[in-house]
């Protein structure tokens, strides 16, 4: 298992660099030239001399090689450099929007677990009837909506109609409400159904008969023998929704004033603010990594085929 | 009898207390970003209003396009127009108890000047040759060679205004200041980053105290969040020239009758700007045409719900020197057929066609700018009609920039800059290879005669002569058609009714927030 993990570890920063690598350049080979976006977001009129000072002075004028070598050198000491728009260092700032979001994804994360389960639950136990139909109605709506539609539709009714709660900023557990089910909702919706089929298939197994023919109550057979082998699908989900709510966060931020970075990247991306955009993505892909490799190891444990297998190749 | 009296008295006393007549004192506004550092001689990430809320300007511009005392309470000008005395109040002093002085004044000039080379846009920074102090309340400013917007430019946001010379760093203001203290009406009290900015009075203006105590800016970068803050209570105003919230959303505000709604007054003329270099725009015909067959009344109506006014000439007749009686070019959708018969543009199978190859022009607007998309599409159906192809290319606001400086367009969209700017700093731009003004008219043949004829303008110190030479300017301008013009933009405020009218800056730039009283409530 130690061996699993540092192996996981060790291939993270290679996986880091081929990211950055790839960011760089697809920033660098665009069609627009960022001695020009820098001018326009100072504001400096782009005569021939300004944007020729630009270029020397954001190093434009250096060969490829050389420029994406000097960024990963800085970037290695956590310098990504100055914002065009704010003119502030960008990991800095990054570092001070990064809790507000990760307070957003948290919660909307929990949310997500702790109706999701109960839901999946439900509706397989009570399979083609009242219950299943219901949740299965939740989970169409929910996969169906886009976010940032149901953000407006919370804010119409529980802000400007019902006024209960606030549309906007960040402050105490009612600012939370609306953007984190606005977030979860999908991702919701798409582990109540998981765990429902997954549920389902569950019972039919022999495993499940043989208890129930051993003549254990009906609740001890859910929850010991088919709900805990039903979870193992909602666990890798569940590493691909973090990346789904803190994507949502790009949109949701904006739309509640939420001081996080996913607004503050939705507005460096409208500008094309480069050291912004590439530091952010550099986030995000750390954030996907670490989380797709906690989940393997929450699986290894959590199934001992996994673990069994991994030890028997060693 | 004696309990039911006493119970009485106590109640009518508490309903006399919640009678009480109690006006707002903090005013909660959106803003699309944090306000800055506010260092007052610099650009982004400053944002004007605030620079100008916290610092002042030595003279002051005013809506009809006077001039007046300021921080100076007058000044001279010598014959020749190159040497400016300037004579400051006494009463001044900064928020944190400096004297506002001679001294404070040169210092900073000096670190605006230290770092000219930013400031090369902005014709006086060039022309300045020294400023001195000749005693505590004197200032003698002294020009390389005439330049006759002296006193708008220092009427600017930015950057001739004046910060506690202790809070300059090494004397330069280049590389950040220590803390923004300013002469200003307002101090910022705290700013978080992502969340607001918060301002308070300054109990030592040494002019008319705000009604207010705060202002607050809170960060709302989503136009309809901010529609929907305003209608929830968590706003009290939406102030702003860029569009803060869309034509639609103004619309509906208006209509509910729940909001104040106001509109300035023209602020800046929104146009395109006609390419006179190459492709069908390069003969005068087919520009002229192009003016007589764009239908803007309908246009306005439609995409900004009547809210703006149209546009006939470059600049509005309000703006200082441009009442000069330009013929506008009207909604003549024939005159527009004849032109384009007369050059020779034959009409086959709804396309014209002069020597097998068909008039097309290309537009160019900013992909994800939704108000330019609708313009866009609206001119490229009219043209239509009239057999004119028109080709739309939508792009990312830089690379329409970089078409715009190297003229690869056939028409683009472009506009005035506002007060104090217009006419003489927008004019001045022309000359400019970087601007889309420079490439648009540069296929003229009197080209250098019109950029000679505005250099003119701006040493000019006579007045009847510089109305004069500003008349010819914009009359050739006009006759040449370089320009669509097609909105009179202004400045939209929607607000609480509670905080009264509100009123507009004479700059697009600033926010009299000031001179905003809101009403007592009973």
């Amino acid at each position: 298992m130690g061996g699993f993990i540092a192996r996981r570890l060790l291939l993270l920063p290679v996986l880091l660099l081929a990211a950055s690598l790839v960011i760089f350049l697809l920033l660098h080979l665009g069609p627009s030239d960022p001695a020009m976006d820098y001018l326009r977001l100072s504001q400096v009129p782009p005569t021939e001399q300004a944007l020729e000072h630009a270029r020397i002075t954001l190093g434009l004028d250096r060969p490829l090689a050389v420029q994406y070598l000097d960024w990963l050198s800085s970037a290695v000491r956590l310098d990504f450099g100055v914002s065009y728009a704010t003119q502030r260092p960008v990991f800095q700032d990054l570092m001070h929007y990064l809790p507000a979001t990760l307070e957003l994804a948290g919660v909307a994360l929990a949310l997500t677990l702790l109706v999701s389960i109960p839901l999946g639950r439900w509706a397989a136990r009570h399979h083609h009837r009242g219950p299943d139909h219901l949740v299965r109605l939740i989970a169409f709506v929910g996969v169906s909506m886009p976010n940032f539609w149901l953000g407006f539709l919370l804010v119409a009714l529980f802000s400007i109609y019902l006024g209960w709660l606030p549309p906007m900023g960040r402050g105490g557990v009612t600012h939370l409400i609306m953007p984190a089910v606005a977030i979860s909702l999908m991702s919701l919706a798409i582990n109540a159904r998981l765990l429902r089929a997954s549920m389902l298939e569950v019972q039919g197994q022999r495993h499940v008969r043989y208890a129930r023919l051993r003549g254990l109550a009906e609740r001890d057979v859910e929850s010991s023998h088919v709900f805990r082998n039903a979870l193992l699908p909602i666990i890798t989900a569940t590493g691909m929704h973090i990346g789904e709510l803190i994507g949502g966060t790009l949109i949701i931020e904006s739309i509640f004033g939420w001081p996080g970075v996913g607004r503050f990247a939705i507005t460096a991306i409208f500008n094309r603010d480069y050291p912004v955009i590439q530091c952010f993505t550099l986030l995000m892909v750390t954030i996907f990594v670490v989380c797709n490799l906690v989940v393997d190891i929450v699986y290894a444990f959590a199934d001992p085929r996994i673990r069994v297998s991994r030890q028997g190749v060693q | 009898m004696r309990a039911a009296l006493g119970a009485l008295t106590v109640l009518l006393f508490t309903l006399g207390l919640a009678g009480q007549a109690v006006a707002q004192t903090r005013l909660d506004v959106s803003w699309p970003s944090n306000v800055g550092p506010l260092n007052p001689h610099l650009y982004t990430p400053n944002q004007m209003f605030a620079q100008a809320m916290v610092y002042e300007p030595l003279v002051r511009y005013q809506a009809d396009g006077t001039i007046i005392p300021w921080l100076a309470e007058r000044w001279d000008v010598s014959e020749d127009g190159l040497a400016y005395t300037f004579t400051l109040r006494d009463d001044v002093t900064f928020s944190n108890g400096e004297p506002f002085d001679a001294a404070a004044v040169v210092a900073n000039f000096e670190a605006v000047l230290a770092n000219r080379e930013r400031h090369a846009w902005l014709g006086l920074t060039d022309a300045i040759a020294g400023v001195e102090a000749l005693d505590a309340h004197t200032v003698a400013l002294t020009l390389a060679s005439p330049y006759y917007p002296v006193l708008q430019d220092l009427a600017l946001p930015r950057p001739f205004r004046f910060i506690a010379p202790s809070q300059l760093i090494d004397r330069t203001s280049a590389h950040g200041i220590r803390a923004p203290i300013g002469t200003g009406p307002w101090v910022l009290a705290e700013t978080r980053l992502g969340e607001f900015d918060r301002f308070a009075r300054n109990e030592t203006y040494w002019g008319e105290a705000p009604a207010l105590d705060e202002v607050n800016m809170k960060v709302i970068v989503d136009p309809n969040t901010r529609a929907i803050a305003l209608q929830t209570g968590e706003i009290d105003l939406i102030y702003g020239a860029d569009g803060p919230i869309s034509p639609d959303t103004f619309a509906r505000l208006a209509e509910s009758g729940e909001y104040t709604t106001a509109l300035s007054p023209p602020a800046e003329t929104l146009m395109l700007a006609l390419n006179s270099q190459h492709g069908p725009t390069a003969e005068l015909a087919v520009r002229q045409a192009i003016n007589h067959a764009v239908d803007k009344a309908s246009m306005i109506e439609s995409v900004f719900h009547g809210t703006q006014v149209p546009a006939d000439t470059l600049f509005a007749p309000s703006v200082p020197y441009a009442d000069v009686g330009l013929a506008a070019y009207d909604f003549d959708t024939a005159r527009a057929a004849t032109l384009l018969d007369a050059a020779g543009w034959t009409l086959d199978h709804g396309v014209r066609e002069r020597d097998g190859q068909p008039l097309q022009i290309e537009l160019v607007f900013v992909g994800n700018d939704a108000v330019a998309k609708s313009l866009a599409e609206i001119v490229q159906a009219e043209l239509m009609t009239l057999g004119m192809l028109v080709r739309l290319i939508g792009e990312e606001e830089s690379s329409v920039y970089a078409r715009q400086r190297d003229g690869r367009f056939g028409m683009i969209f472009n506009r005035t800059w506002g007060a104090p700017f217009d006419p003489h700093a927008f004019i001045s731009s022309m000359r400019t290879p970087s601007h889309a003004d420079y490439q648009a008219q540069s296929g003229l043949d009197d080209k250098p005669e019109i950029d000679a004829l505005i250099d003119e303008i701006l040493a000019s110190v006579d007045e009847d002569e510089r109305q004069a030479l500003y008349a010819r300017l914009l009359n050739r301008l006009h006759d040449a058609a370089v320009y669509l013009p097609l909105t009179y933009t202004n400045v939209i405020a929607v607000a609480d009714p509670a905080l009264g009218p509100i009123p507009f800056g004479a700059m697009t730039s600033e926010i009299p927030f000031e001179r905003i009283t809101p009403m007592v409530n009973d």
